[in-house]
């Protein structure tokens, strides 16, 4: 469902991704593990649109479709979800609202029904209890004086409100303590299954204790050295990435 | 009148008919004359001069108006006045170009000892209220459109509040619908609070049409001893019109004064705002919001000038600028010797939505006493790219993102309206304008 081919990005000026080869199979978890500045952030925001990350060279399909030529509503509507690793606070928009508008837009991109604002709050509900959150959040402006383990929640949330088919987490465990990351990771385990796919981008592999991958990538100098299953990760922590970075260079 | 140069005026005939001028008493007439040769001598204000820098006045003062009185009076009924009303049931005084019309005002439950009539009908004492000095002395050359307005106007209205009098939103609802030759309305407002009142007063200027014309209003105020004033105001002019208004505040002893200007029309306008804070223990809160598009220069100007002790001002300006539009605020703030235990605070922002959008803000103070808490601020910025992307990035198209976050840039003053009923009218008034920029 997600082919990425030779994918080459500049931030800048600058090349960070180097020929990233991925392919992720749909209904699958995949987990992209690497360094810092090997370029994990990079493949979230080229994954999802964002200016002034300029894909000069490669392709990214998804579900066949050309993903690049698409604006970043347009990739959302169309099923792909960035959770942030730093979510934005916007003073004075308020989450309700905005969601509410995310919300619809998807569904009427999909050909669905738009909700209103009594079956918007009662599915908002829903999903909040569901993830122990308190719906108080609903009427604050977005991300503004939560704490870090909140914003990472509130992006959960939003992922289930949005129901994507594509998910990619950005570095969703960091600045989690453990009960956080246990949240967190029950709410992506909650959204498996066979019509969503699911990437992980991590710098960690404590995550992966929670939400087991089917598949594990190493990305390193903006490129995927190593692929391969769950037990990578243990591989990874155990020599760290110097060792395996050197081991898939040679 | 023909007004052809900056330079000044080469033909002016009184055309304001004494009929038309209350009682017009003879000292009027001296006043008028005083005014108009004032107004001789110095022309329009130059951009040379400090305070008219940022804004130039060539393209009012190139074109030639007709007066008021020689257009006719559009037919309008109360229905086409309906979208611009504060409440369908509020207190009204209505003037189409320029003209008092009682068939669209509603004054019938004006409580006892409150007046609101039109200028023509007002009491010798008014006309004195009304022909004051400005609250704050300026450089009389920065000021010749008020000597313009002394010697011209022809008509506003008068709101008395007497004695402990409590008022229900009233409104003074100037609407003009312009024709093919320019004109201009020369108008001039008063609105007196006596001790111990409280009013709320919703000033709105509404063009009908994309004709040339010139507003040029004088608005004099005067809050007596513990008497608090709520004022609105709402400039949306039509897309050709020059707005020029002079509002002129002054505070007695523990007045409490309260003021939201929204400046969204015209093509070219200047809200001047001038509080004396005359007396002791006086409290002055003013908030506004410039929203520019096009080719519009939008211009607030506001001057306060604590002379008591014990006095408490505030100035929260926020524009929003797009296309070519320039936004200019200036906020002075003077502090007597005298006035110890000042607390004067004013805070300018800005957001440009476009790389030819501009925008200036002068801050200027003058403390002349020791013992003063002052503060200002000011930031010039763009939309926050990162805060767009995270809203499309869940769906949000780049439209409704940007609305979005201009919304939350003047949501928040809005907020701060206390009025219920004039917190939507402001409300309405910027869905209004975003719904337009939505559109291509």
């Amino acid at each position: 469902m997600l082919k990425i081919e030779d994918l080459h990005v500049e931030v800048d000026h600058k090349e960070i991704l180097h020929g990233l080869d991925l392919e992720v199979t749909e209904g699958e978890v995949h987990a992209v593990m690497g360094p810092n500045g090997s370029g994990k952030s990079t493949l979230a925001y080229a994954l999802a649109g964002r200016d002034g990350y300029a894909v000069t060279g490669g392709r990214i399909l998804y579900q066949g479709r050309d993903l690049v030529a698409m604006a970043p509503e347009e990739r959302a509507r169309e099923g792909v979800f960035l959770a942030f690793q730093y979510p934005v606070e916007i003073p004075g928009v308020v989450n309700a609202n905005f969601l509410k508008s995310a919300v619809n837009a998807v569904r009427r991109h999909r050909g669905k029904t738009e909700l209103d604002a009594m079956e918007f709050l009662k599915l908002a509900r829903q999903k909040l209890k569901l993830l122990n959150m308190d719906e108080a959040l609903l009427s604050r402006p977005i991300n503004v004086g939560f704490s870090g383990g909140e914003k990472k929640r509130n992006e959960i949330f939003q992922m289930w409100m949005l129901d994507p088919r594509l998910a990619v987490l950005d570095e969703t465990d960091s600045g989690l303590d453990i009960d956080a990351l246990k949240i967190v990771a029950e709410g992506v385990n909650a959204l498996r299954g066979p019509t969503r796919t699911i990437l992980l981008i991590t710098h960690y592999q404590r995550l992966l204790d929670y939400v087991v991958p089917d598949k594990i990538h190493v990305l390193a100098g903006g490129r995927i050295i190593k692929s391969g299953g769950k037990e990578l990760a243990l591989e990874l922590e155990a020599k760290g990435y110097a060792d395996v970075v050197k081991a898939a260079a040679a | 009148m023909n007004v052809e140069t900056a330079a000044g005026v080469t033909d002016f005939r009184p055309f304001a008919r004494p009929e038309r001028l209350g009682k017009s008493p003879a000292w009027l007439d001296g006043v008028r004359e005083t005014a108009i040769e004032r107004f001789r001598e110095h022309g329009f204000p130059s951009s040379k001069i400090e305070s008219w820098k940022f804004t130039n006045l060539s393209p009012l003062a190139r074109t030639t108006f007709r007066d008021a009185s020689a257009i006719k009076g559009p037919e309008l009924t109360r229905a086409d006045l309906e979208p611009y009303r504060l409440t369908p049931d509020c207190h009204l005084i209505v003037f189409v170009n320029g003209q008092f019309r009682p068939d669209l005002s509603a004054l019938d439950h004006v409580p006892d000892g409150t007046r609101i009539v039109d200028f023509t009908a007002a009491e010798e004492e008014d006309l004195r209220a009304l022909t004051a000095p400005p609250a704050v002395p300026v450089d009389p050359r920065a000021r010749s459109l008020f000597d313009l307005n002394t010697a011209c106007m022809s008509g506003g209205a008068v709101v008395h509040l007497g004695r402990g009098a409590i008022l229900d939103p009233v409104q003074l609802l100037f609407v003009v619908r312009p024709d093919a030759e320019p004109t201009a309305f020369h108008l001039r407002n008063l609105i007196r609070a006596e001790a111990g009142s409280s009013a709320t007063v919703l000033e709105s200027y509404v063009g009908l049409g994309d004709g040339i014309y010139w507003t040029n209003v004088v608005t004099q105020i005067a809050v007596a001893p513990n008497a608090v004033l709520r004022h609105y105001k709402l400039q949306a002019e039509g897309n050709s019109a020059f707005h020029v208004a002079g509002t002129s505040v002054r505070l007695d002893h523990q007045a409490a004064y309260r003021m939201f200007a929204a400046s969204l029309g015209s093509e070219l306008s200047r809200n001047e705002v001038d509080v004396d804070l005359a007396a002791t223990d006086t409290v002055a809160r003013l908030a506004g919001t410039t929203l520019a598009r096009g080719a519009q220069h939008l211009d607030t100007t506001i001057r306060i000038e604590h002379s008591k002790p014990r006095g408490t001002s505030s100035q929260e300006s926020k524009a929003v600028v797009d296309g070519r539009a320039h936004a200019v605020f200036q906020g002075r703030i003077r502090v007597a010797p005298d006035a110890q235990k000042t607390d004067a605070q004013q805070i300018s922002r800005s957001l440009l939505l476009s790389s030819t959008a501009a925008a200036d803000t002068k801050p200027e103070l003058e403390i002349l006493a020791d013992d003063v808490k002052c503060s200002h601020g000011a930031t010039i910025g763009d939309l926050d790219e990162e805060a767009l992307f995270y809203l499309r990035a869940r769906g949000v198209g780049e439209a409704e993102a940007r609305k979005m976050l201009i919304d939350a840039f003047i949501g928040e003053l809005i907020e701060h309206i206390t009025v219920d009923t004039a917190r939507a009218y402001f409300r309405r008034a910027f869905d209004r304008w975003l719904a337009y920029g939505a559109q291509p």
